[in-house]
């Protein structure tokens, strides 16, 4: 083969060869025949790996589009055709309601707490207006529930356990702890075995008279945990280092009852306990030592002032 | 985060999960298919499907549910492809080992390829970028950088060098 390319300079014919000025067949007479196959991979690499980091955007508007298609494209049906999918997702709903009965929902009212024994022994304590939510088909499988409010767990030992709750999620094997998702308020306590506690921003690992707290979001110091299970089960709401809201939200819940907060500080920090039977002195504990007074305006709406 | 967040129904989510995962999908399907246009459809597929699915799957999972998905739709394409292959008859004698399409590129030489690339020499480096990434002329980047052409190509030229000796022969 002859090598009279006048125009390759060894220090640059790579160069050349890459912006296509010279061809592959040029190349591979240029260097070992090793070297043409690795210059060859390298530099399809190169292309690819271009478009392997090339921008998404205009695939996202493709697939935006394609959804849109996708649900438009049903509207020009003919009414025939219409009637006859209307009558089978009739026919359809009717199957899955018998076939779809798997979900548990549990929930309790204002001042009511239930105990509910799931598939494996597991008992759950749920306290005053909270829900529960498990699917008993898929309980061998996958022992996970979500909640919203307030419950104690005394998990029989198995498989992972997962609690989801609005804040994060609560896994364990077995073990009893207490779980607490309000709206701006997430708290778990571990009583006995191991909890692990993943919030959006940080996992913790409990062991027991561990807990982790969340307030409006941010982690604040657990309070020391002395009781062996949650006072609530036994008819007494007690709070360590709470605030305020917190209190006021256990106490509407448990007593069906509505607070007028616009006159106080909602967020003032509130060591203490209420029982469950008794409104007047569940007021009474609350708001006396903070000084704050409580009138009955309307009926069950309750108006919290500072005392003169 | 709110539960409307990772709700993946909810639109936002829906994108915020595209931004996230879409690049590493669409490169583990060209791992797979080899073929950048294909890995592409497959991975607007996978959004899709994951759109029609987007009640059912747990957003702690949607990460390895595409991924799953995405090797399912690589599956059948294969199979799909086989069926296509068994009926029309296309003999392939125009590709050898060392035509372009032919070639492999595995993750770990990709890998090795972008680091090498990241860590050439300072004067190589900013060539061959200019080059590749910001897809400028030899003339255009002589001009830019002061220098001659010829300075350039050698550059070019020494940067190849470089990744065919880093890279060995893999």
């Amino acid at each position: 083969m002859e090598k009279t390319n006048l125009h390759t300079d060894s220090e640059t014919f790579l160069a050349q060869w890459l912006a296509g000025e010279l061809t592959d067949k040029e190349l591979k007479d240029l260097v070992s025949e090793a070297d043409y196959v690795a210059f060859l991979k390298l530099k399809k690499g190169l292309d690819i790996s271009e478009q392997l980091n090339a921008s998404t955007d205009d695939s996202f508007a493709k697939i935006q589009n394609r959804i849109s298609r996708k649900t438009t494209k049903v509207r020009p049906l003919n009414t025939r055709w219409a009637i006859g999918i209307a009558a089978s997702i009739i026919v359809l709903l009717g199957v899955f309601s018998f076939l779809n009965t798997s979900e548990i929902n549990v929930v309790t009212g204002y001042g009511e707490q239930k105990t509910i024994a799931l598939l494996d022994g597991t008992e759950v304590i749920l306290n005053a207006n909270s829900r529960l939510i498990y699917d008993e088909d898929n309980w061998d499988n996958e022992r996970k529930l979500s909640l919203e409010g307030e419950a104690y767990f005394k998990v029989t030992k198995g498989e992972t356990f997962v609690v989801e709750t609005e804040h994060g999620s609560v896994t364990v094997l077995g073990t009893q702890f207490n779980v607490n998702a309000a709206k701006n308020y997430f708290d778990v306590v571990c009583y006995e075995g191991k909890v692990g506690v993943k919030t959006y921003d940080s996992e913790h690992i409990l062991l027991p008279e561990d807990g982790v707290r969340k307030v409006d979001g941010y982690h604040v110091e657990h309070p020391a945990i002395t009781d062996k299970m949650p006072t609530w089960i036994h008819g007494e709401s007690t709070f360590k280092s709470v605030p305020l809201y917190q209190v006021i939200k256990a106490l509407e819940d448990q007593y069906q009852i509505r607070f007028d907060t616009d006159y106080i500080n909602r967020t003032e920090i509130f060591t203490g306990s209420f029982p469950h039977d008794s409104l007047d002195i569940a007021l009474k504990t609350v708001f006396q030592t903070l000084n704050i007074s409580y009138n009955e305006k309307e009926k069950r709406n309750i108006k919290l002032r500072y005392k003169e | 985060m709110s539960s409307e967040n990772r709700n993946i129904c909810n639109s936002k989510t829906f994108e915020y999960i595209y931004n996230t995962y879409a690049k590493d999908i669409r490169r583990f399907l060209f791992f797979k298919t080899q073929d950048i246009n294909k890995a592409e459809d497959l991975m607007q597929d996978v959004f899709i499907k994951l759109w029609d699915n987007c009640g059912k799957v747990d957003y702690d999972k949607v990460k390895s549910y595409m991924f799953s998905i995405a090797n399912n739709m690589f599956l059948n394409l294969v199979k799909h492809e086989k069926v296509v292959h068994e009926y029309s008859k296309i003999s392939k004698k125009g590709t050898t080992n060392e035509s372009p399409e032919f070639i492999m590129l595995e993750n770990e030489f990709m890998e090795k390829l972008e680091r090498t690339m990241t860590n050439l020499p300072e004067k190589q480096r900013e060539v061959f970028l200019l080059n590749r990434i910001e897809k400028k002329k030899y003339k255009e980047i002589a001009e830019q950088l002061g220098i001659s052409v010829k300075a350039v190509e050698k550059r070019m030229h020494q940067a190849l060098v470089t990744l065919r000796k880093e890279i060995g022969n893999i």
